[in-house]
């Protein structure tokens, strides 16, 4: 195959017989209880410079209790998947918990902008669909998938995706690298102690990327019966050997929303919109995550048993979430 | 005549181009709104999609922004999917409209959302990226572009090509570069004017001015001089009825419509 483009930017590639060989090895196939606090599953499965990859965004069903937990224990040089992002990225960068962002989309207000002006964050650019069709190639075991976007852009150039020959077709055709992250969190609705998950409604990519990943995290608002998932299989999003830690995490995408129990918190972006455009979110960090221990301790003492009502009122559309 | 803002203009232009029983990848924001407004006069069936996968919702309103993949948007999907397999769809041909915004434009329609400068490693102003934006461009039948008509936007030559227009404007640079065919940018939509493409050139091409302006006026605003036909078109201002159903039922907040100065 005639390679005839390739990007410049710096990318994440593993090979797939190294990756055949953790899934072996490491995702394990017996039924365990799999349940952990938050703080204790970011201590076994989060390191300084591992590679971290999420779904879906932090207005709905992003995995923002565990992001805080991340930023609360630390941890520096992260490289993020930026696939759908607005307010991790932004939290992790301005924590200086992440100093690389595969983009996507770098985040929600102009904090991590500056960060890349100033070199502070290095950025390799990509596409929300190329760094989802990565993960697709990551979760097949496969190096590489083909792709028609990116072709003849900027964007192209300063990714890691090469154009070559169709060796079929003859046309050229962009080649994006599997990504298996070491790190995937992901928030759902339902889950079981063994890690068989349920998330409702739309979404990016939550099982690609869960198969693609070494160690996975999942934080969910309901812990429900293993004799439920096998009653209705057919709403199994992740089954459980791709799943290493299960946290029992109400209102854990908060201050977004999961479809069909609670609405986003409009008061609380309000909030944070104000701290980003001061540039004071060490403001924000100390209030919602240095000061408090836990996620259930920022509910109880920084949002408030009425609020959270309140916002499960809000969430009257129920069809299609369960 | 009703006042309205510069917003509301590039809502309302955009929205009568969307027809019913058609599918169109829908970006953030403005071109939501624009579709709303479309389902609500002429395109009550416009089949829009999502990045995040949902197909063919009936948005509730009041429209509320941010919470693009919750339930008051995707209410009344006909189907929810995921990221790859909604590019999968778009890719193999059955998305026939994009809309998109974009923060720099040249004049063949190659758009810039990435950073400002001559050099990429040291971006004077720097911008999220593409997001699906790419995506978009590259694989819609016909993409709409939504932007403020301001100079600094109309530029010669992009700084960052984030997603594909007509690249260089040589016949075939999509199709050569490995785009698929026929597609590309089909028209810009701005608060002052609607632009198209010459077929050959695939230059900007001028299609209508605001009524009430000149297309002088309109170029003057313009860092690049787009083609102009000898006949431009008068473009009717937001109507009264859209103007109600923007104001009263998609964003009685104004959190879009009043985001910019009053025409």
């Amino acid at each position: 195959m005639k390679t005839l483009d390739a990007g410049v930017g710096e990318f994440r590639f593993t090979d797939p017989d190294e990756i055949r060989g953790w899934m072996r090895t490491h995702k394990r196939r017996e039924f365990v209880d799999k349940t952990l606090s938050e703080g204790e599953a970011v201590r076994r499965f989060v390191a300084d410079g591992d590679y971290v990859s999420f779904d879906f965004s932090s207005f709905t069903r992003g995995p923002l209790a565990l992001i805080r937990e991340i930023i609360r224990q630390g941890r520096r040089d992260l490289w993020y998947c930026a696939k759908f992002t607005l307010m991790e990225s932004t939290l992790l960068a301005a924590a200086g918990a992440c100093s690389r962002i595969d983009a996507g989309f770098l985040g929600l207000g102009d904090t991590l902008n500056r960060a890349v002006e100033e070199g502070r964050v290095q950025v390799t650019e990509w596409t929300n669909g190329t760094l989802t069709l990565r993960h697709l190639a990551g979760s097949m075991g496969v190096p590489f998938l083909p792709t028609r976007a990116l072709l003849g852009t900027d964007t192209l150039r300063y990714s890691g995706a090469k154009v070559v020959e169709d060796p079929f077709g003859g046309r050229p055709i962009a080649l994006v690298p599997a990504l298996n992250p070491d790190v995937r969190l992901i928030h759902v609705h339902q889950a079981d102690v063994y890690g068989n998950a349920r998330c409702f409604g739309p979404g990016v990519s939550p099982l690609e990327t869960a198969a693609a990943s070494r160690k996975v995290i999942i934080s969910t608002d309901e812990i429900i019966d293993h004799d439920d998932i096998r009653k209705d299989p057919a709403k199994t999003t992740i089954p459980y050997y791709m799943v290493d830690a299960v946290v029992y995490a109400p209102f854990g995408a908060y201050p977004g929303g999961l479809p069909g129990m609670y609405e986003m918190d409009f008061e609380h972006f309000a909030e944070y919109n104000t701290l980003e455009g001061q540039g004071n979110l060490k403001a924000y960090l100390e209030t919602y995550v240095y000061s408090v221990g836990s996620h259930e301790e920022m509910l109880a003492k920084r949002v408030g048993l009425a609020r959270l009502n309140d916002l499960r009122r809000r969430a009257t559309i129920k069809e299609g979430y369960r | 005549m009703s006042e309205y803002t510069e917003a509301e203009v590039m809502i309302a232009l955009c929205a009568r181009l969307l027809e019913n029983q058609k599918t169109a990848f829908i970006g953030f924001g403005m071109p939501q709104v624009a579709a709303i407004l479309a389902q609500r006069i002429q395109a009550p069936q416009l089949v829009q999609v999502f990045e995040f996968g949902a197909i063919g919702p009936t948005p509730l309103t009041p429209f509320v922004r941010n919470t693009m993949g919750g339930p008051s948007n995707c209410y009344r999907s006909i189907a929810w999917t995921n990221m790859n397999q909604i590019f999968a769809q778009a890719q193999v041909g059955l998305v026939d409209y994009g809309v998109l915004g974009a923060t720099q434009i040249d004049i063949y329609g190659n758009i810039n959302s990435t950073m400002l400068g001559a050099d990429y490693k040291r971006p004077t102003k720097r911008f999220p990226g593409s997001g699906g934006a790419n995506e978009v461009a590259s694989y819609c039948w016909r993409t709409i572009i939504i932007m403020m008509h301001e100079k600094r936007r109309f530029v010669p030559r992009v700084d960052f090509i984030t997603s594909p227009g007509f690249l260089d404007g040589t016949p075939g640079a999509r199709e050569r570069a490995g785009l698929p065919g026929d597609t590309g940018p089909w028209r810009v939509v701005t608060s002052k004017a609607l632009f198209g493409f010459d077929d050959d050139s695939k230059k900007m091409t001028l299609l209508g001015v605001l009524r009430g302006l000149t297309p002088e006026q309109v170029l003057a605003e313009m860092d690049f001089k787009p083609l102009v036909p000898r006949r431009v078109e008068s473009l009717v201002p937001p109507t009264e009825q859209e103007l109600r159903i923007l104001r009263d039922e998609i964003d009685p907040a104004k959190t879009i419509i009043g985001r910019t100065g009053k025409v």
